[in-house]
C-alpha cells in the first residue's frame, strides 16, 4: 500500500443553497432556506423540497443528475487546475448516486404496460446515465470508473473508494463525490415510509418531523500530495481517513445503539491518526427524521463529548440522497478552510433524549480536523476525516 | 487475493455442485426465452427465514453469498472482519417496476413502503449483512460492462488497507419481463436459445440470463482454496475464458486477444447473457483450477478455427484469463492462478 498524504485539490458543488461554493457561503451566512413546492414533475404530494432552480435545462436526452454532476465536476476541475492536464495522469472517477442508477421512468413503464411496445428513449437515457462512466466520457479520463450505490451514504463511500484507489496506487488522481436529482420515486417512497416533513425540516430539534428531499452534486478532486505539489498546485486540505461499517440490523431503521456509526467513526479517526478531541466540528448526516437524529446525536455525544460543535446542512439543501456525502464533504472542507460553519438550520428546541444540540448560529472554528458522517438505508454508516494543514 | 469459497445461483440450480454438474452436462435449451432462476431454487427456509419480505433479487444474492461463506468453511469467527461488496448492472429493477405499478395504479400517496425499500440497489447487500451478522464495510456498486472487475479491484484495495480480512464479493442481476422486452428490442436474441461465444459476430446473439455468484476472498491462507484472483492481466495464460455472450454488441474484437494455440473456452451458453456474467465465468475458471479439470465448451460452433476445449477431462492448468470486451473495443481481464 502507498503511504503519503492525499490532498483535496479541487471542489465543486451545486444544490438549492447555491450553484457554486461562493453562492453557498452567501446562503449559509444569511441563513436563507430556498424551499419550494415540487415543480420538476407532476405529483399529488405536497411535501416541500429543495430544488436547484435555473439549471440550463435538460435536452431530454440526458438525465438531470448528469447536468448536476457535470456542473460540480467542471467547478472541481477548474479549481484543481486540471482541465487541460487530464491526459497526463491516471484519473479515476468514483461517484455515488441513487436515482441515476434506477430505470424508473414512469412514462416508459406506463407505455410498456399499456401497449407492450414502448419507445426505448428513456432506456437509452438511462444506459448513458451511469454516473462514473458518463463523467469519464465527458472529460475523456481513461482510468478506473465506478458508481457507488450505497443509498444515502453513496457520496461519502465514493470518496472512500477513491481514497482506497490512491492508496493502492491504482490512480494518481480521483474525481469523487455524489449527485442525485429530485425524482418522483423517492418522493413517493420516502412519503410512504412516513419519513417526510410537511414543513421545513428541523434536524436534531425536539419537534423534528422528518426530512425534506433535495437535489444536487458535490465533487472533490483528490490526489497524492506529491503529484499535486509537482504540478504546482497549492492546497491546504487533506482527506485523512474513511470508515464504513454495517448495522446488520434493519433495511430502513438505524441500529438503536448506534454501534455501526461508532465503528465507522473509529475507523476513520484511526486512519487519520486522531483522537475525538481533535475534531473541531462534525457535519452530521442529520436528516431530521426522529430515528436518525436520535441515534446519530447519541453517538456524537458519546464519542466526542457534550462540547462538540456539530451541524446538519440538510436544513439548507434538503436530503440529497446519493449526493449528500459529496456535498457535505465539500461543505466540511470549506468550513475548515473558511474558519466558520453556519447555524444548523431548523434547530430551535433541544431534545433531551438526544442530549446534545447543534450550533445555533454562525460559529467560528479553528483547528485541523473535521468529520462528515453519512447514514444510509440498509444500515450503512460512513465517516470521513478532512484536515486543514 | 485467494478464493476460499464460492456460491452461485443460476438457471441450473444453486451451489458449487450444481455449477460443476452444469459444466459437465453442457448446454441445455432455456426453459422459455431466458435462462431464469427457477422459483424453487430460491426456497430455502433455513437460510431465508428472516427474509420473507425480500424480493428475488435479494434472495439470489443472499443464497449465493451464504453458500460462498459456508463453502469456505471459515465459520463465525471471521464475521467480525468480514466485508461485503456487491455489484450489479441493473439493480432490483423488477421491484422498481412493481413500485411504479403502485404509483400508476394507486397514486404517489398510496405506494408500498416495503416495495420502495427493496427497490434500492443496496437492499441485497444489507440483507446479506443482516443474514450473516456481518458488521464490516458493506458496499454496493454498479457499472454496465465491468461491474465485477470494479468490485474485485475494490476488494483488492480493501484487503491491502486491512479494512477487513475477508470479503464476500459478488454480483447479482435479474431478468424480468420488462428487461426481456428491452433485450428483445436492443439485442439480437438467439432463436435457437444458443449463445455462440466463438462466432465473434458483429451482431452476436444473446439469451438473457439472471443469477448471482459470490466469492469469499482473503489475502491469508485458508484450508479451502480454489485459486488466487487478480483484477488485471498478468502474463500469458494457459487458457482464455471468454465472456462473449451477445450483451455488449460487436464481438469481433475478441479475435484480437487470442494468441495462436492457447486453448479457449466460454461457458456463457450455460449461464445466459448478463452484464455481470464475468463473475460466473470466474466461478467456472476457479473450479477448473481447483479440480485441475477442463470442461468442454457447451456450444462448439467454431468458425474461426480456435483451439477450443472440446473435451472434459483432467488438465494441468496453472492460470486462466477471463476476458470481457466493452462497447468501445476496450477490454478488461481477470487473472485466475492456481
Amino acid at each position: 500500500m502507498q503511504s503519503g498524504n492525499v490532498v483535496i485539490s479541487g471542489m465543486g458543488v451545486i444544490s438549492a443553497c447555491g450553484k457554486n461554493i461562493r453562492e453557498t457561503l452567501d446562503t449559509f451566512a444569511s441563513g436563507r432556506r430556498n424551499i419550494s413546492k415540487v415543480t420538476l414533475f407532476e405529483t399529488k404530494l405536497k411535501y416541500p423540497v429543495f430544488e436547484v432552480k435555473g439549471l440550463s435545462g435538460s435536452d431530454g436526452e440526458s438525465m438531470r443528475t448528469l447536468e448536476l454532476v457535470f456542473t460540480a465536476v467542471k467547478q472541481a476541475l477548474e479549481d484543481s487546475g486540471l482541465e487541460d492536464k487530464l491526459n497526463d495522469f491516471r484519473i479515476g472517477v468514483c461517484l455515488g448516486t441513487t436515482v441515476a442508477s434506477q430505470l424508473n421512468d414512469t412514462d416508459f413503464y406506463n407505455e410498456y404496460k399499456n401497449t407492450g411496445n414502448a419507445s426505448l428513449r428513456s432506456v437509452e437515457r438511462y444506459l448513458k446515465g451511469n454516473l462514473a462512466e458518463a463523467v469519464q466520457d465527458k472529460i475523456g479520463a481513461s482510468g478506473l470508473a465506478c458508481t457507488v450505490v450505497n443509498a444515502c451514504s453513496s457520496g461519502t463511500d465514493a470518496i472512500g473508494v477513491g481514497l482506497s484507489w490512491l492508496r493502492a496506487d491504482l490512480c494518481d488522481i480521483v474525481i469523487c463525490g455524489g449527485a442525485d436529482e429530485l425524482n418522483r420515486v423517492p418522493l413517493a417512497g420516502f412519503g410512504s415510509l412516513g419519513a417526510m416533513s410537511d414543513s421545513l425540516c428541523k434536524p436534531f430539534d425536539k419537534e423534528r418531523s422528518g426530512l425534506n428531499l433535495g437535489e444536487g452534486a458535490g465533487v472533490i478532486v483528490i490526489e497524492k500530495e506529491e503529484i499535486c505539489r509537482k504540478r504546482g498546485k497549492k492546497t491546504e486540505l487533506f482527506i485523512k481517513g474513511y470508515g464504513l461499517a454495517a448495522d446488520a440490523y434493519h433495511l430502513t431503521a438505524p441500529r438503536p445503539d448506534g454501534t455501526g456509526l461508532e465503528a465507522a467513526l473509529a475507523r476513520a479517526m484511526d486512519e487519520a491518526g486522531i483522537k475525538p478531541s481533535q475534531a473541531v466540528f462534525v457535519n452530521a448526516h442529520g436528516t431530521a427524521t426522529p430515528d436518525n437524529d436520535l441515534v446519530e446525536g447519541k453517538v456524537l455525544s458519546r464519542v466526542f463529548g457534550m462540547g462538540l460543535k456539530f451541524l446538519s446542512t440538510k436544513g439548507y439543501t434538503g436530503h440529497t440522497l446519493g449526493a449528500a456525502g459529496g456535498i457535505e464533504a465539500v461543505f466540511t472542507a470549506v468550513g475548515l478552510r473558511e474558519g466558520w460553519i453556519p447555524q444548523s438550520a431548523g434547530f430551535r428546541k433541544a431534545d433531551d433524549e438526544i442530549g446534545i444540540s447543534p450550533v445555533t448560529q454562525k460559529t467560528a472554528i479553528s483547528g485541523q480536523y473535521a468529520i462528515s458522517t453519512s447514514l444510509a438505508f440498509g444500515g450503512n454508516n460512513s465517516a470521513i476525516v478532512i484536515a486543514k494543514g | 487475493m485467494n478464493i476460499a469459497g464460492m456460491g452461485v445461483v443460476f438457471n441450473r440450480g444453486r451451489g458449487v455442485q450444481s455449477l460443476e454438474k452444469a459444466l459437465k452436462e453442457g448446454w441445455v435449451p432455456p426453459g422459455d426465452s431466458t435462462y431464469s432462476v427457477p422459483a424453487d431454487t430460491l426456497k430455502d427456509k433455513s437460510v431465508l427465514k428472516e427474509m420473507r419480505r425480500a424480493d428475488d433479487f435479494s434472495k439470489m444474492a443472499c443464497l449465493a453469498a451464504y453458500d460462498a461463506f459456508t463453502d469456505s468453511g471459515l465459520g463465525n469467527g471471521v464475521k467480525s472482519s468480514l466485508g461485503i461488496i456487491l455489484t450489479t448492472a441493473f439493480g432490483p429493477h423488477v421491484t422498481t417496476f412493481r413500485f411504479l405499478d403502485d404509483i400508476l395504479n394507486y397514486g404517489d400517496d398510496n405506494v408500498s413502503p416495503t416495495t420502495f425499500s427493496h427497490s434500492v440497489h443496496n437492499a441485497a447487500a444489507s440483507y446479506i449483512a443482516f443474514m450473516l451478522g456481518a458488521r464490516g464495510p458493506t458496499l454496493t456498486v454498479t457499472q454496465f460492462v465491468y461491474s465485477f472487475h470494479q468490485a474485485l479491484i475494490i476488494a483488492q484495495a480493501w484487503l491491502l488497507e486491512r479494512r477487513c480480512e475477508y470479503i464476500l464479493v459478488g454480483s447479482v442481476d435479474q431478468c424480468g419481463t420488462v428487461m426481456e422486452y428491452i433485450c428483445r428490442q436492443k439485442l439480437h436474441l438467439a432463436e435457437d436459445g444458443k449463445i455462440k461465444p466463438f462466432a465473434f459476430s458483429q451482431t452476436p446473439c444473446a439469451v438473457p440470463g439472471e443469477g448471482s455468484a459470490f466469492f469469499l476472498v482473503t489475502e491469508g491462507k485458508t484450508e479451502k482454496h480454489y485459486c488466487s484472483v487478480l483484477a488485471q492481466a498478468v502474463g500469458t495464460p494457459d487458457m482464455y475464458l471468454l465472456d462473449s455472450d451477445g450483451m455488449v454488441g460487436d464481438e469481433r474484437c475478441y479475435l484480437k486477444i487470442i494468441k495462436g494455440g492457447i486453448p479457449v473456452t466460454s461457458y456463457t451458453p450455460i449461464f445466459g447473457s448478463m452484464l455481470t456474467v464475468t463473475s460466473f465465468s470466474c466461478a467456472a475458471g476457479a473450479l477448473m483450477l481447483k479440480n485441475q479439470q477442463s470442461y468442454a465448451v457447451p456450444v462448439q460452433d467454431n468458425p474461426h478455427g480456435l483451439n477450443l476445449c472440446r473435451m472434459q477431462g483432467s488438465a494441468a492448468i496453472k492460470n486462466i484469463s477471463c476476458v470481457r470486451y466493452g462497447c468501445k473495443n476496450d477490454r478488461l481481464e481477470i487473472f485466475l492462478k492456481q
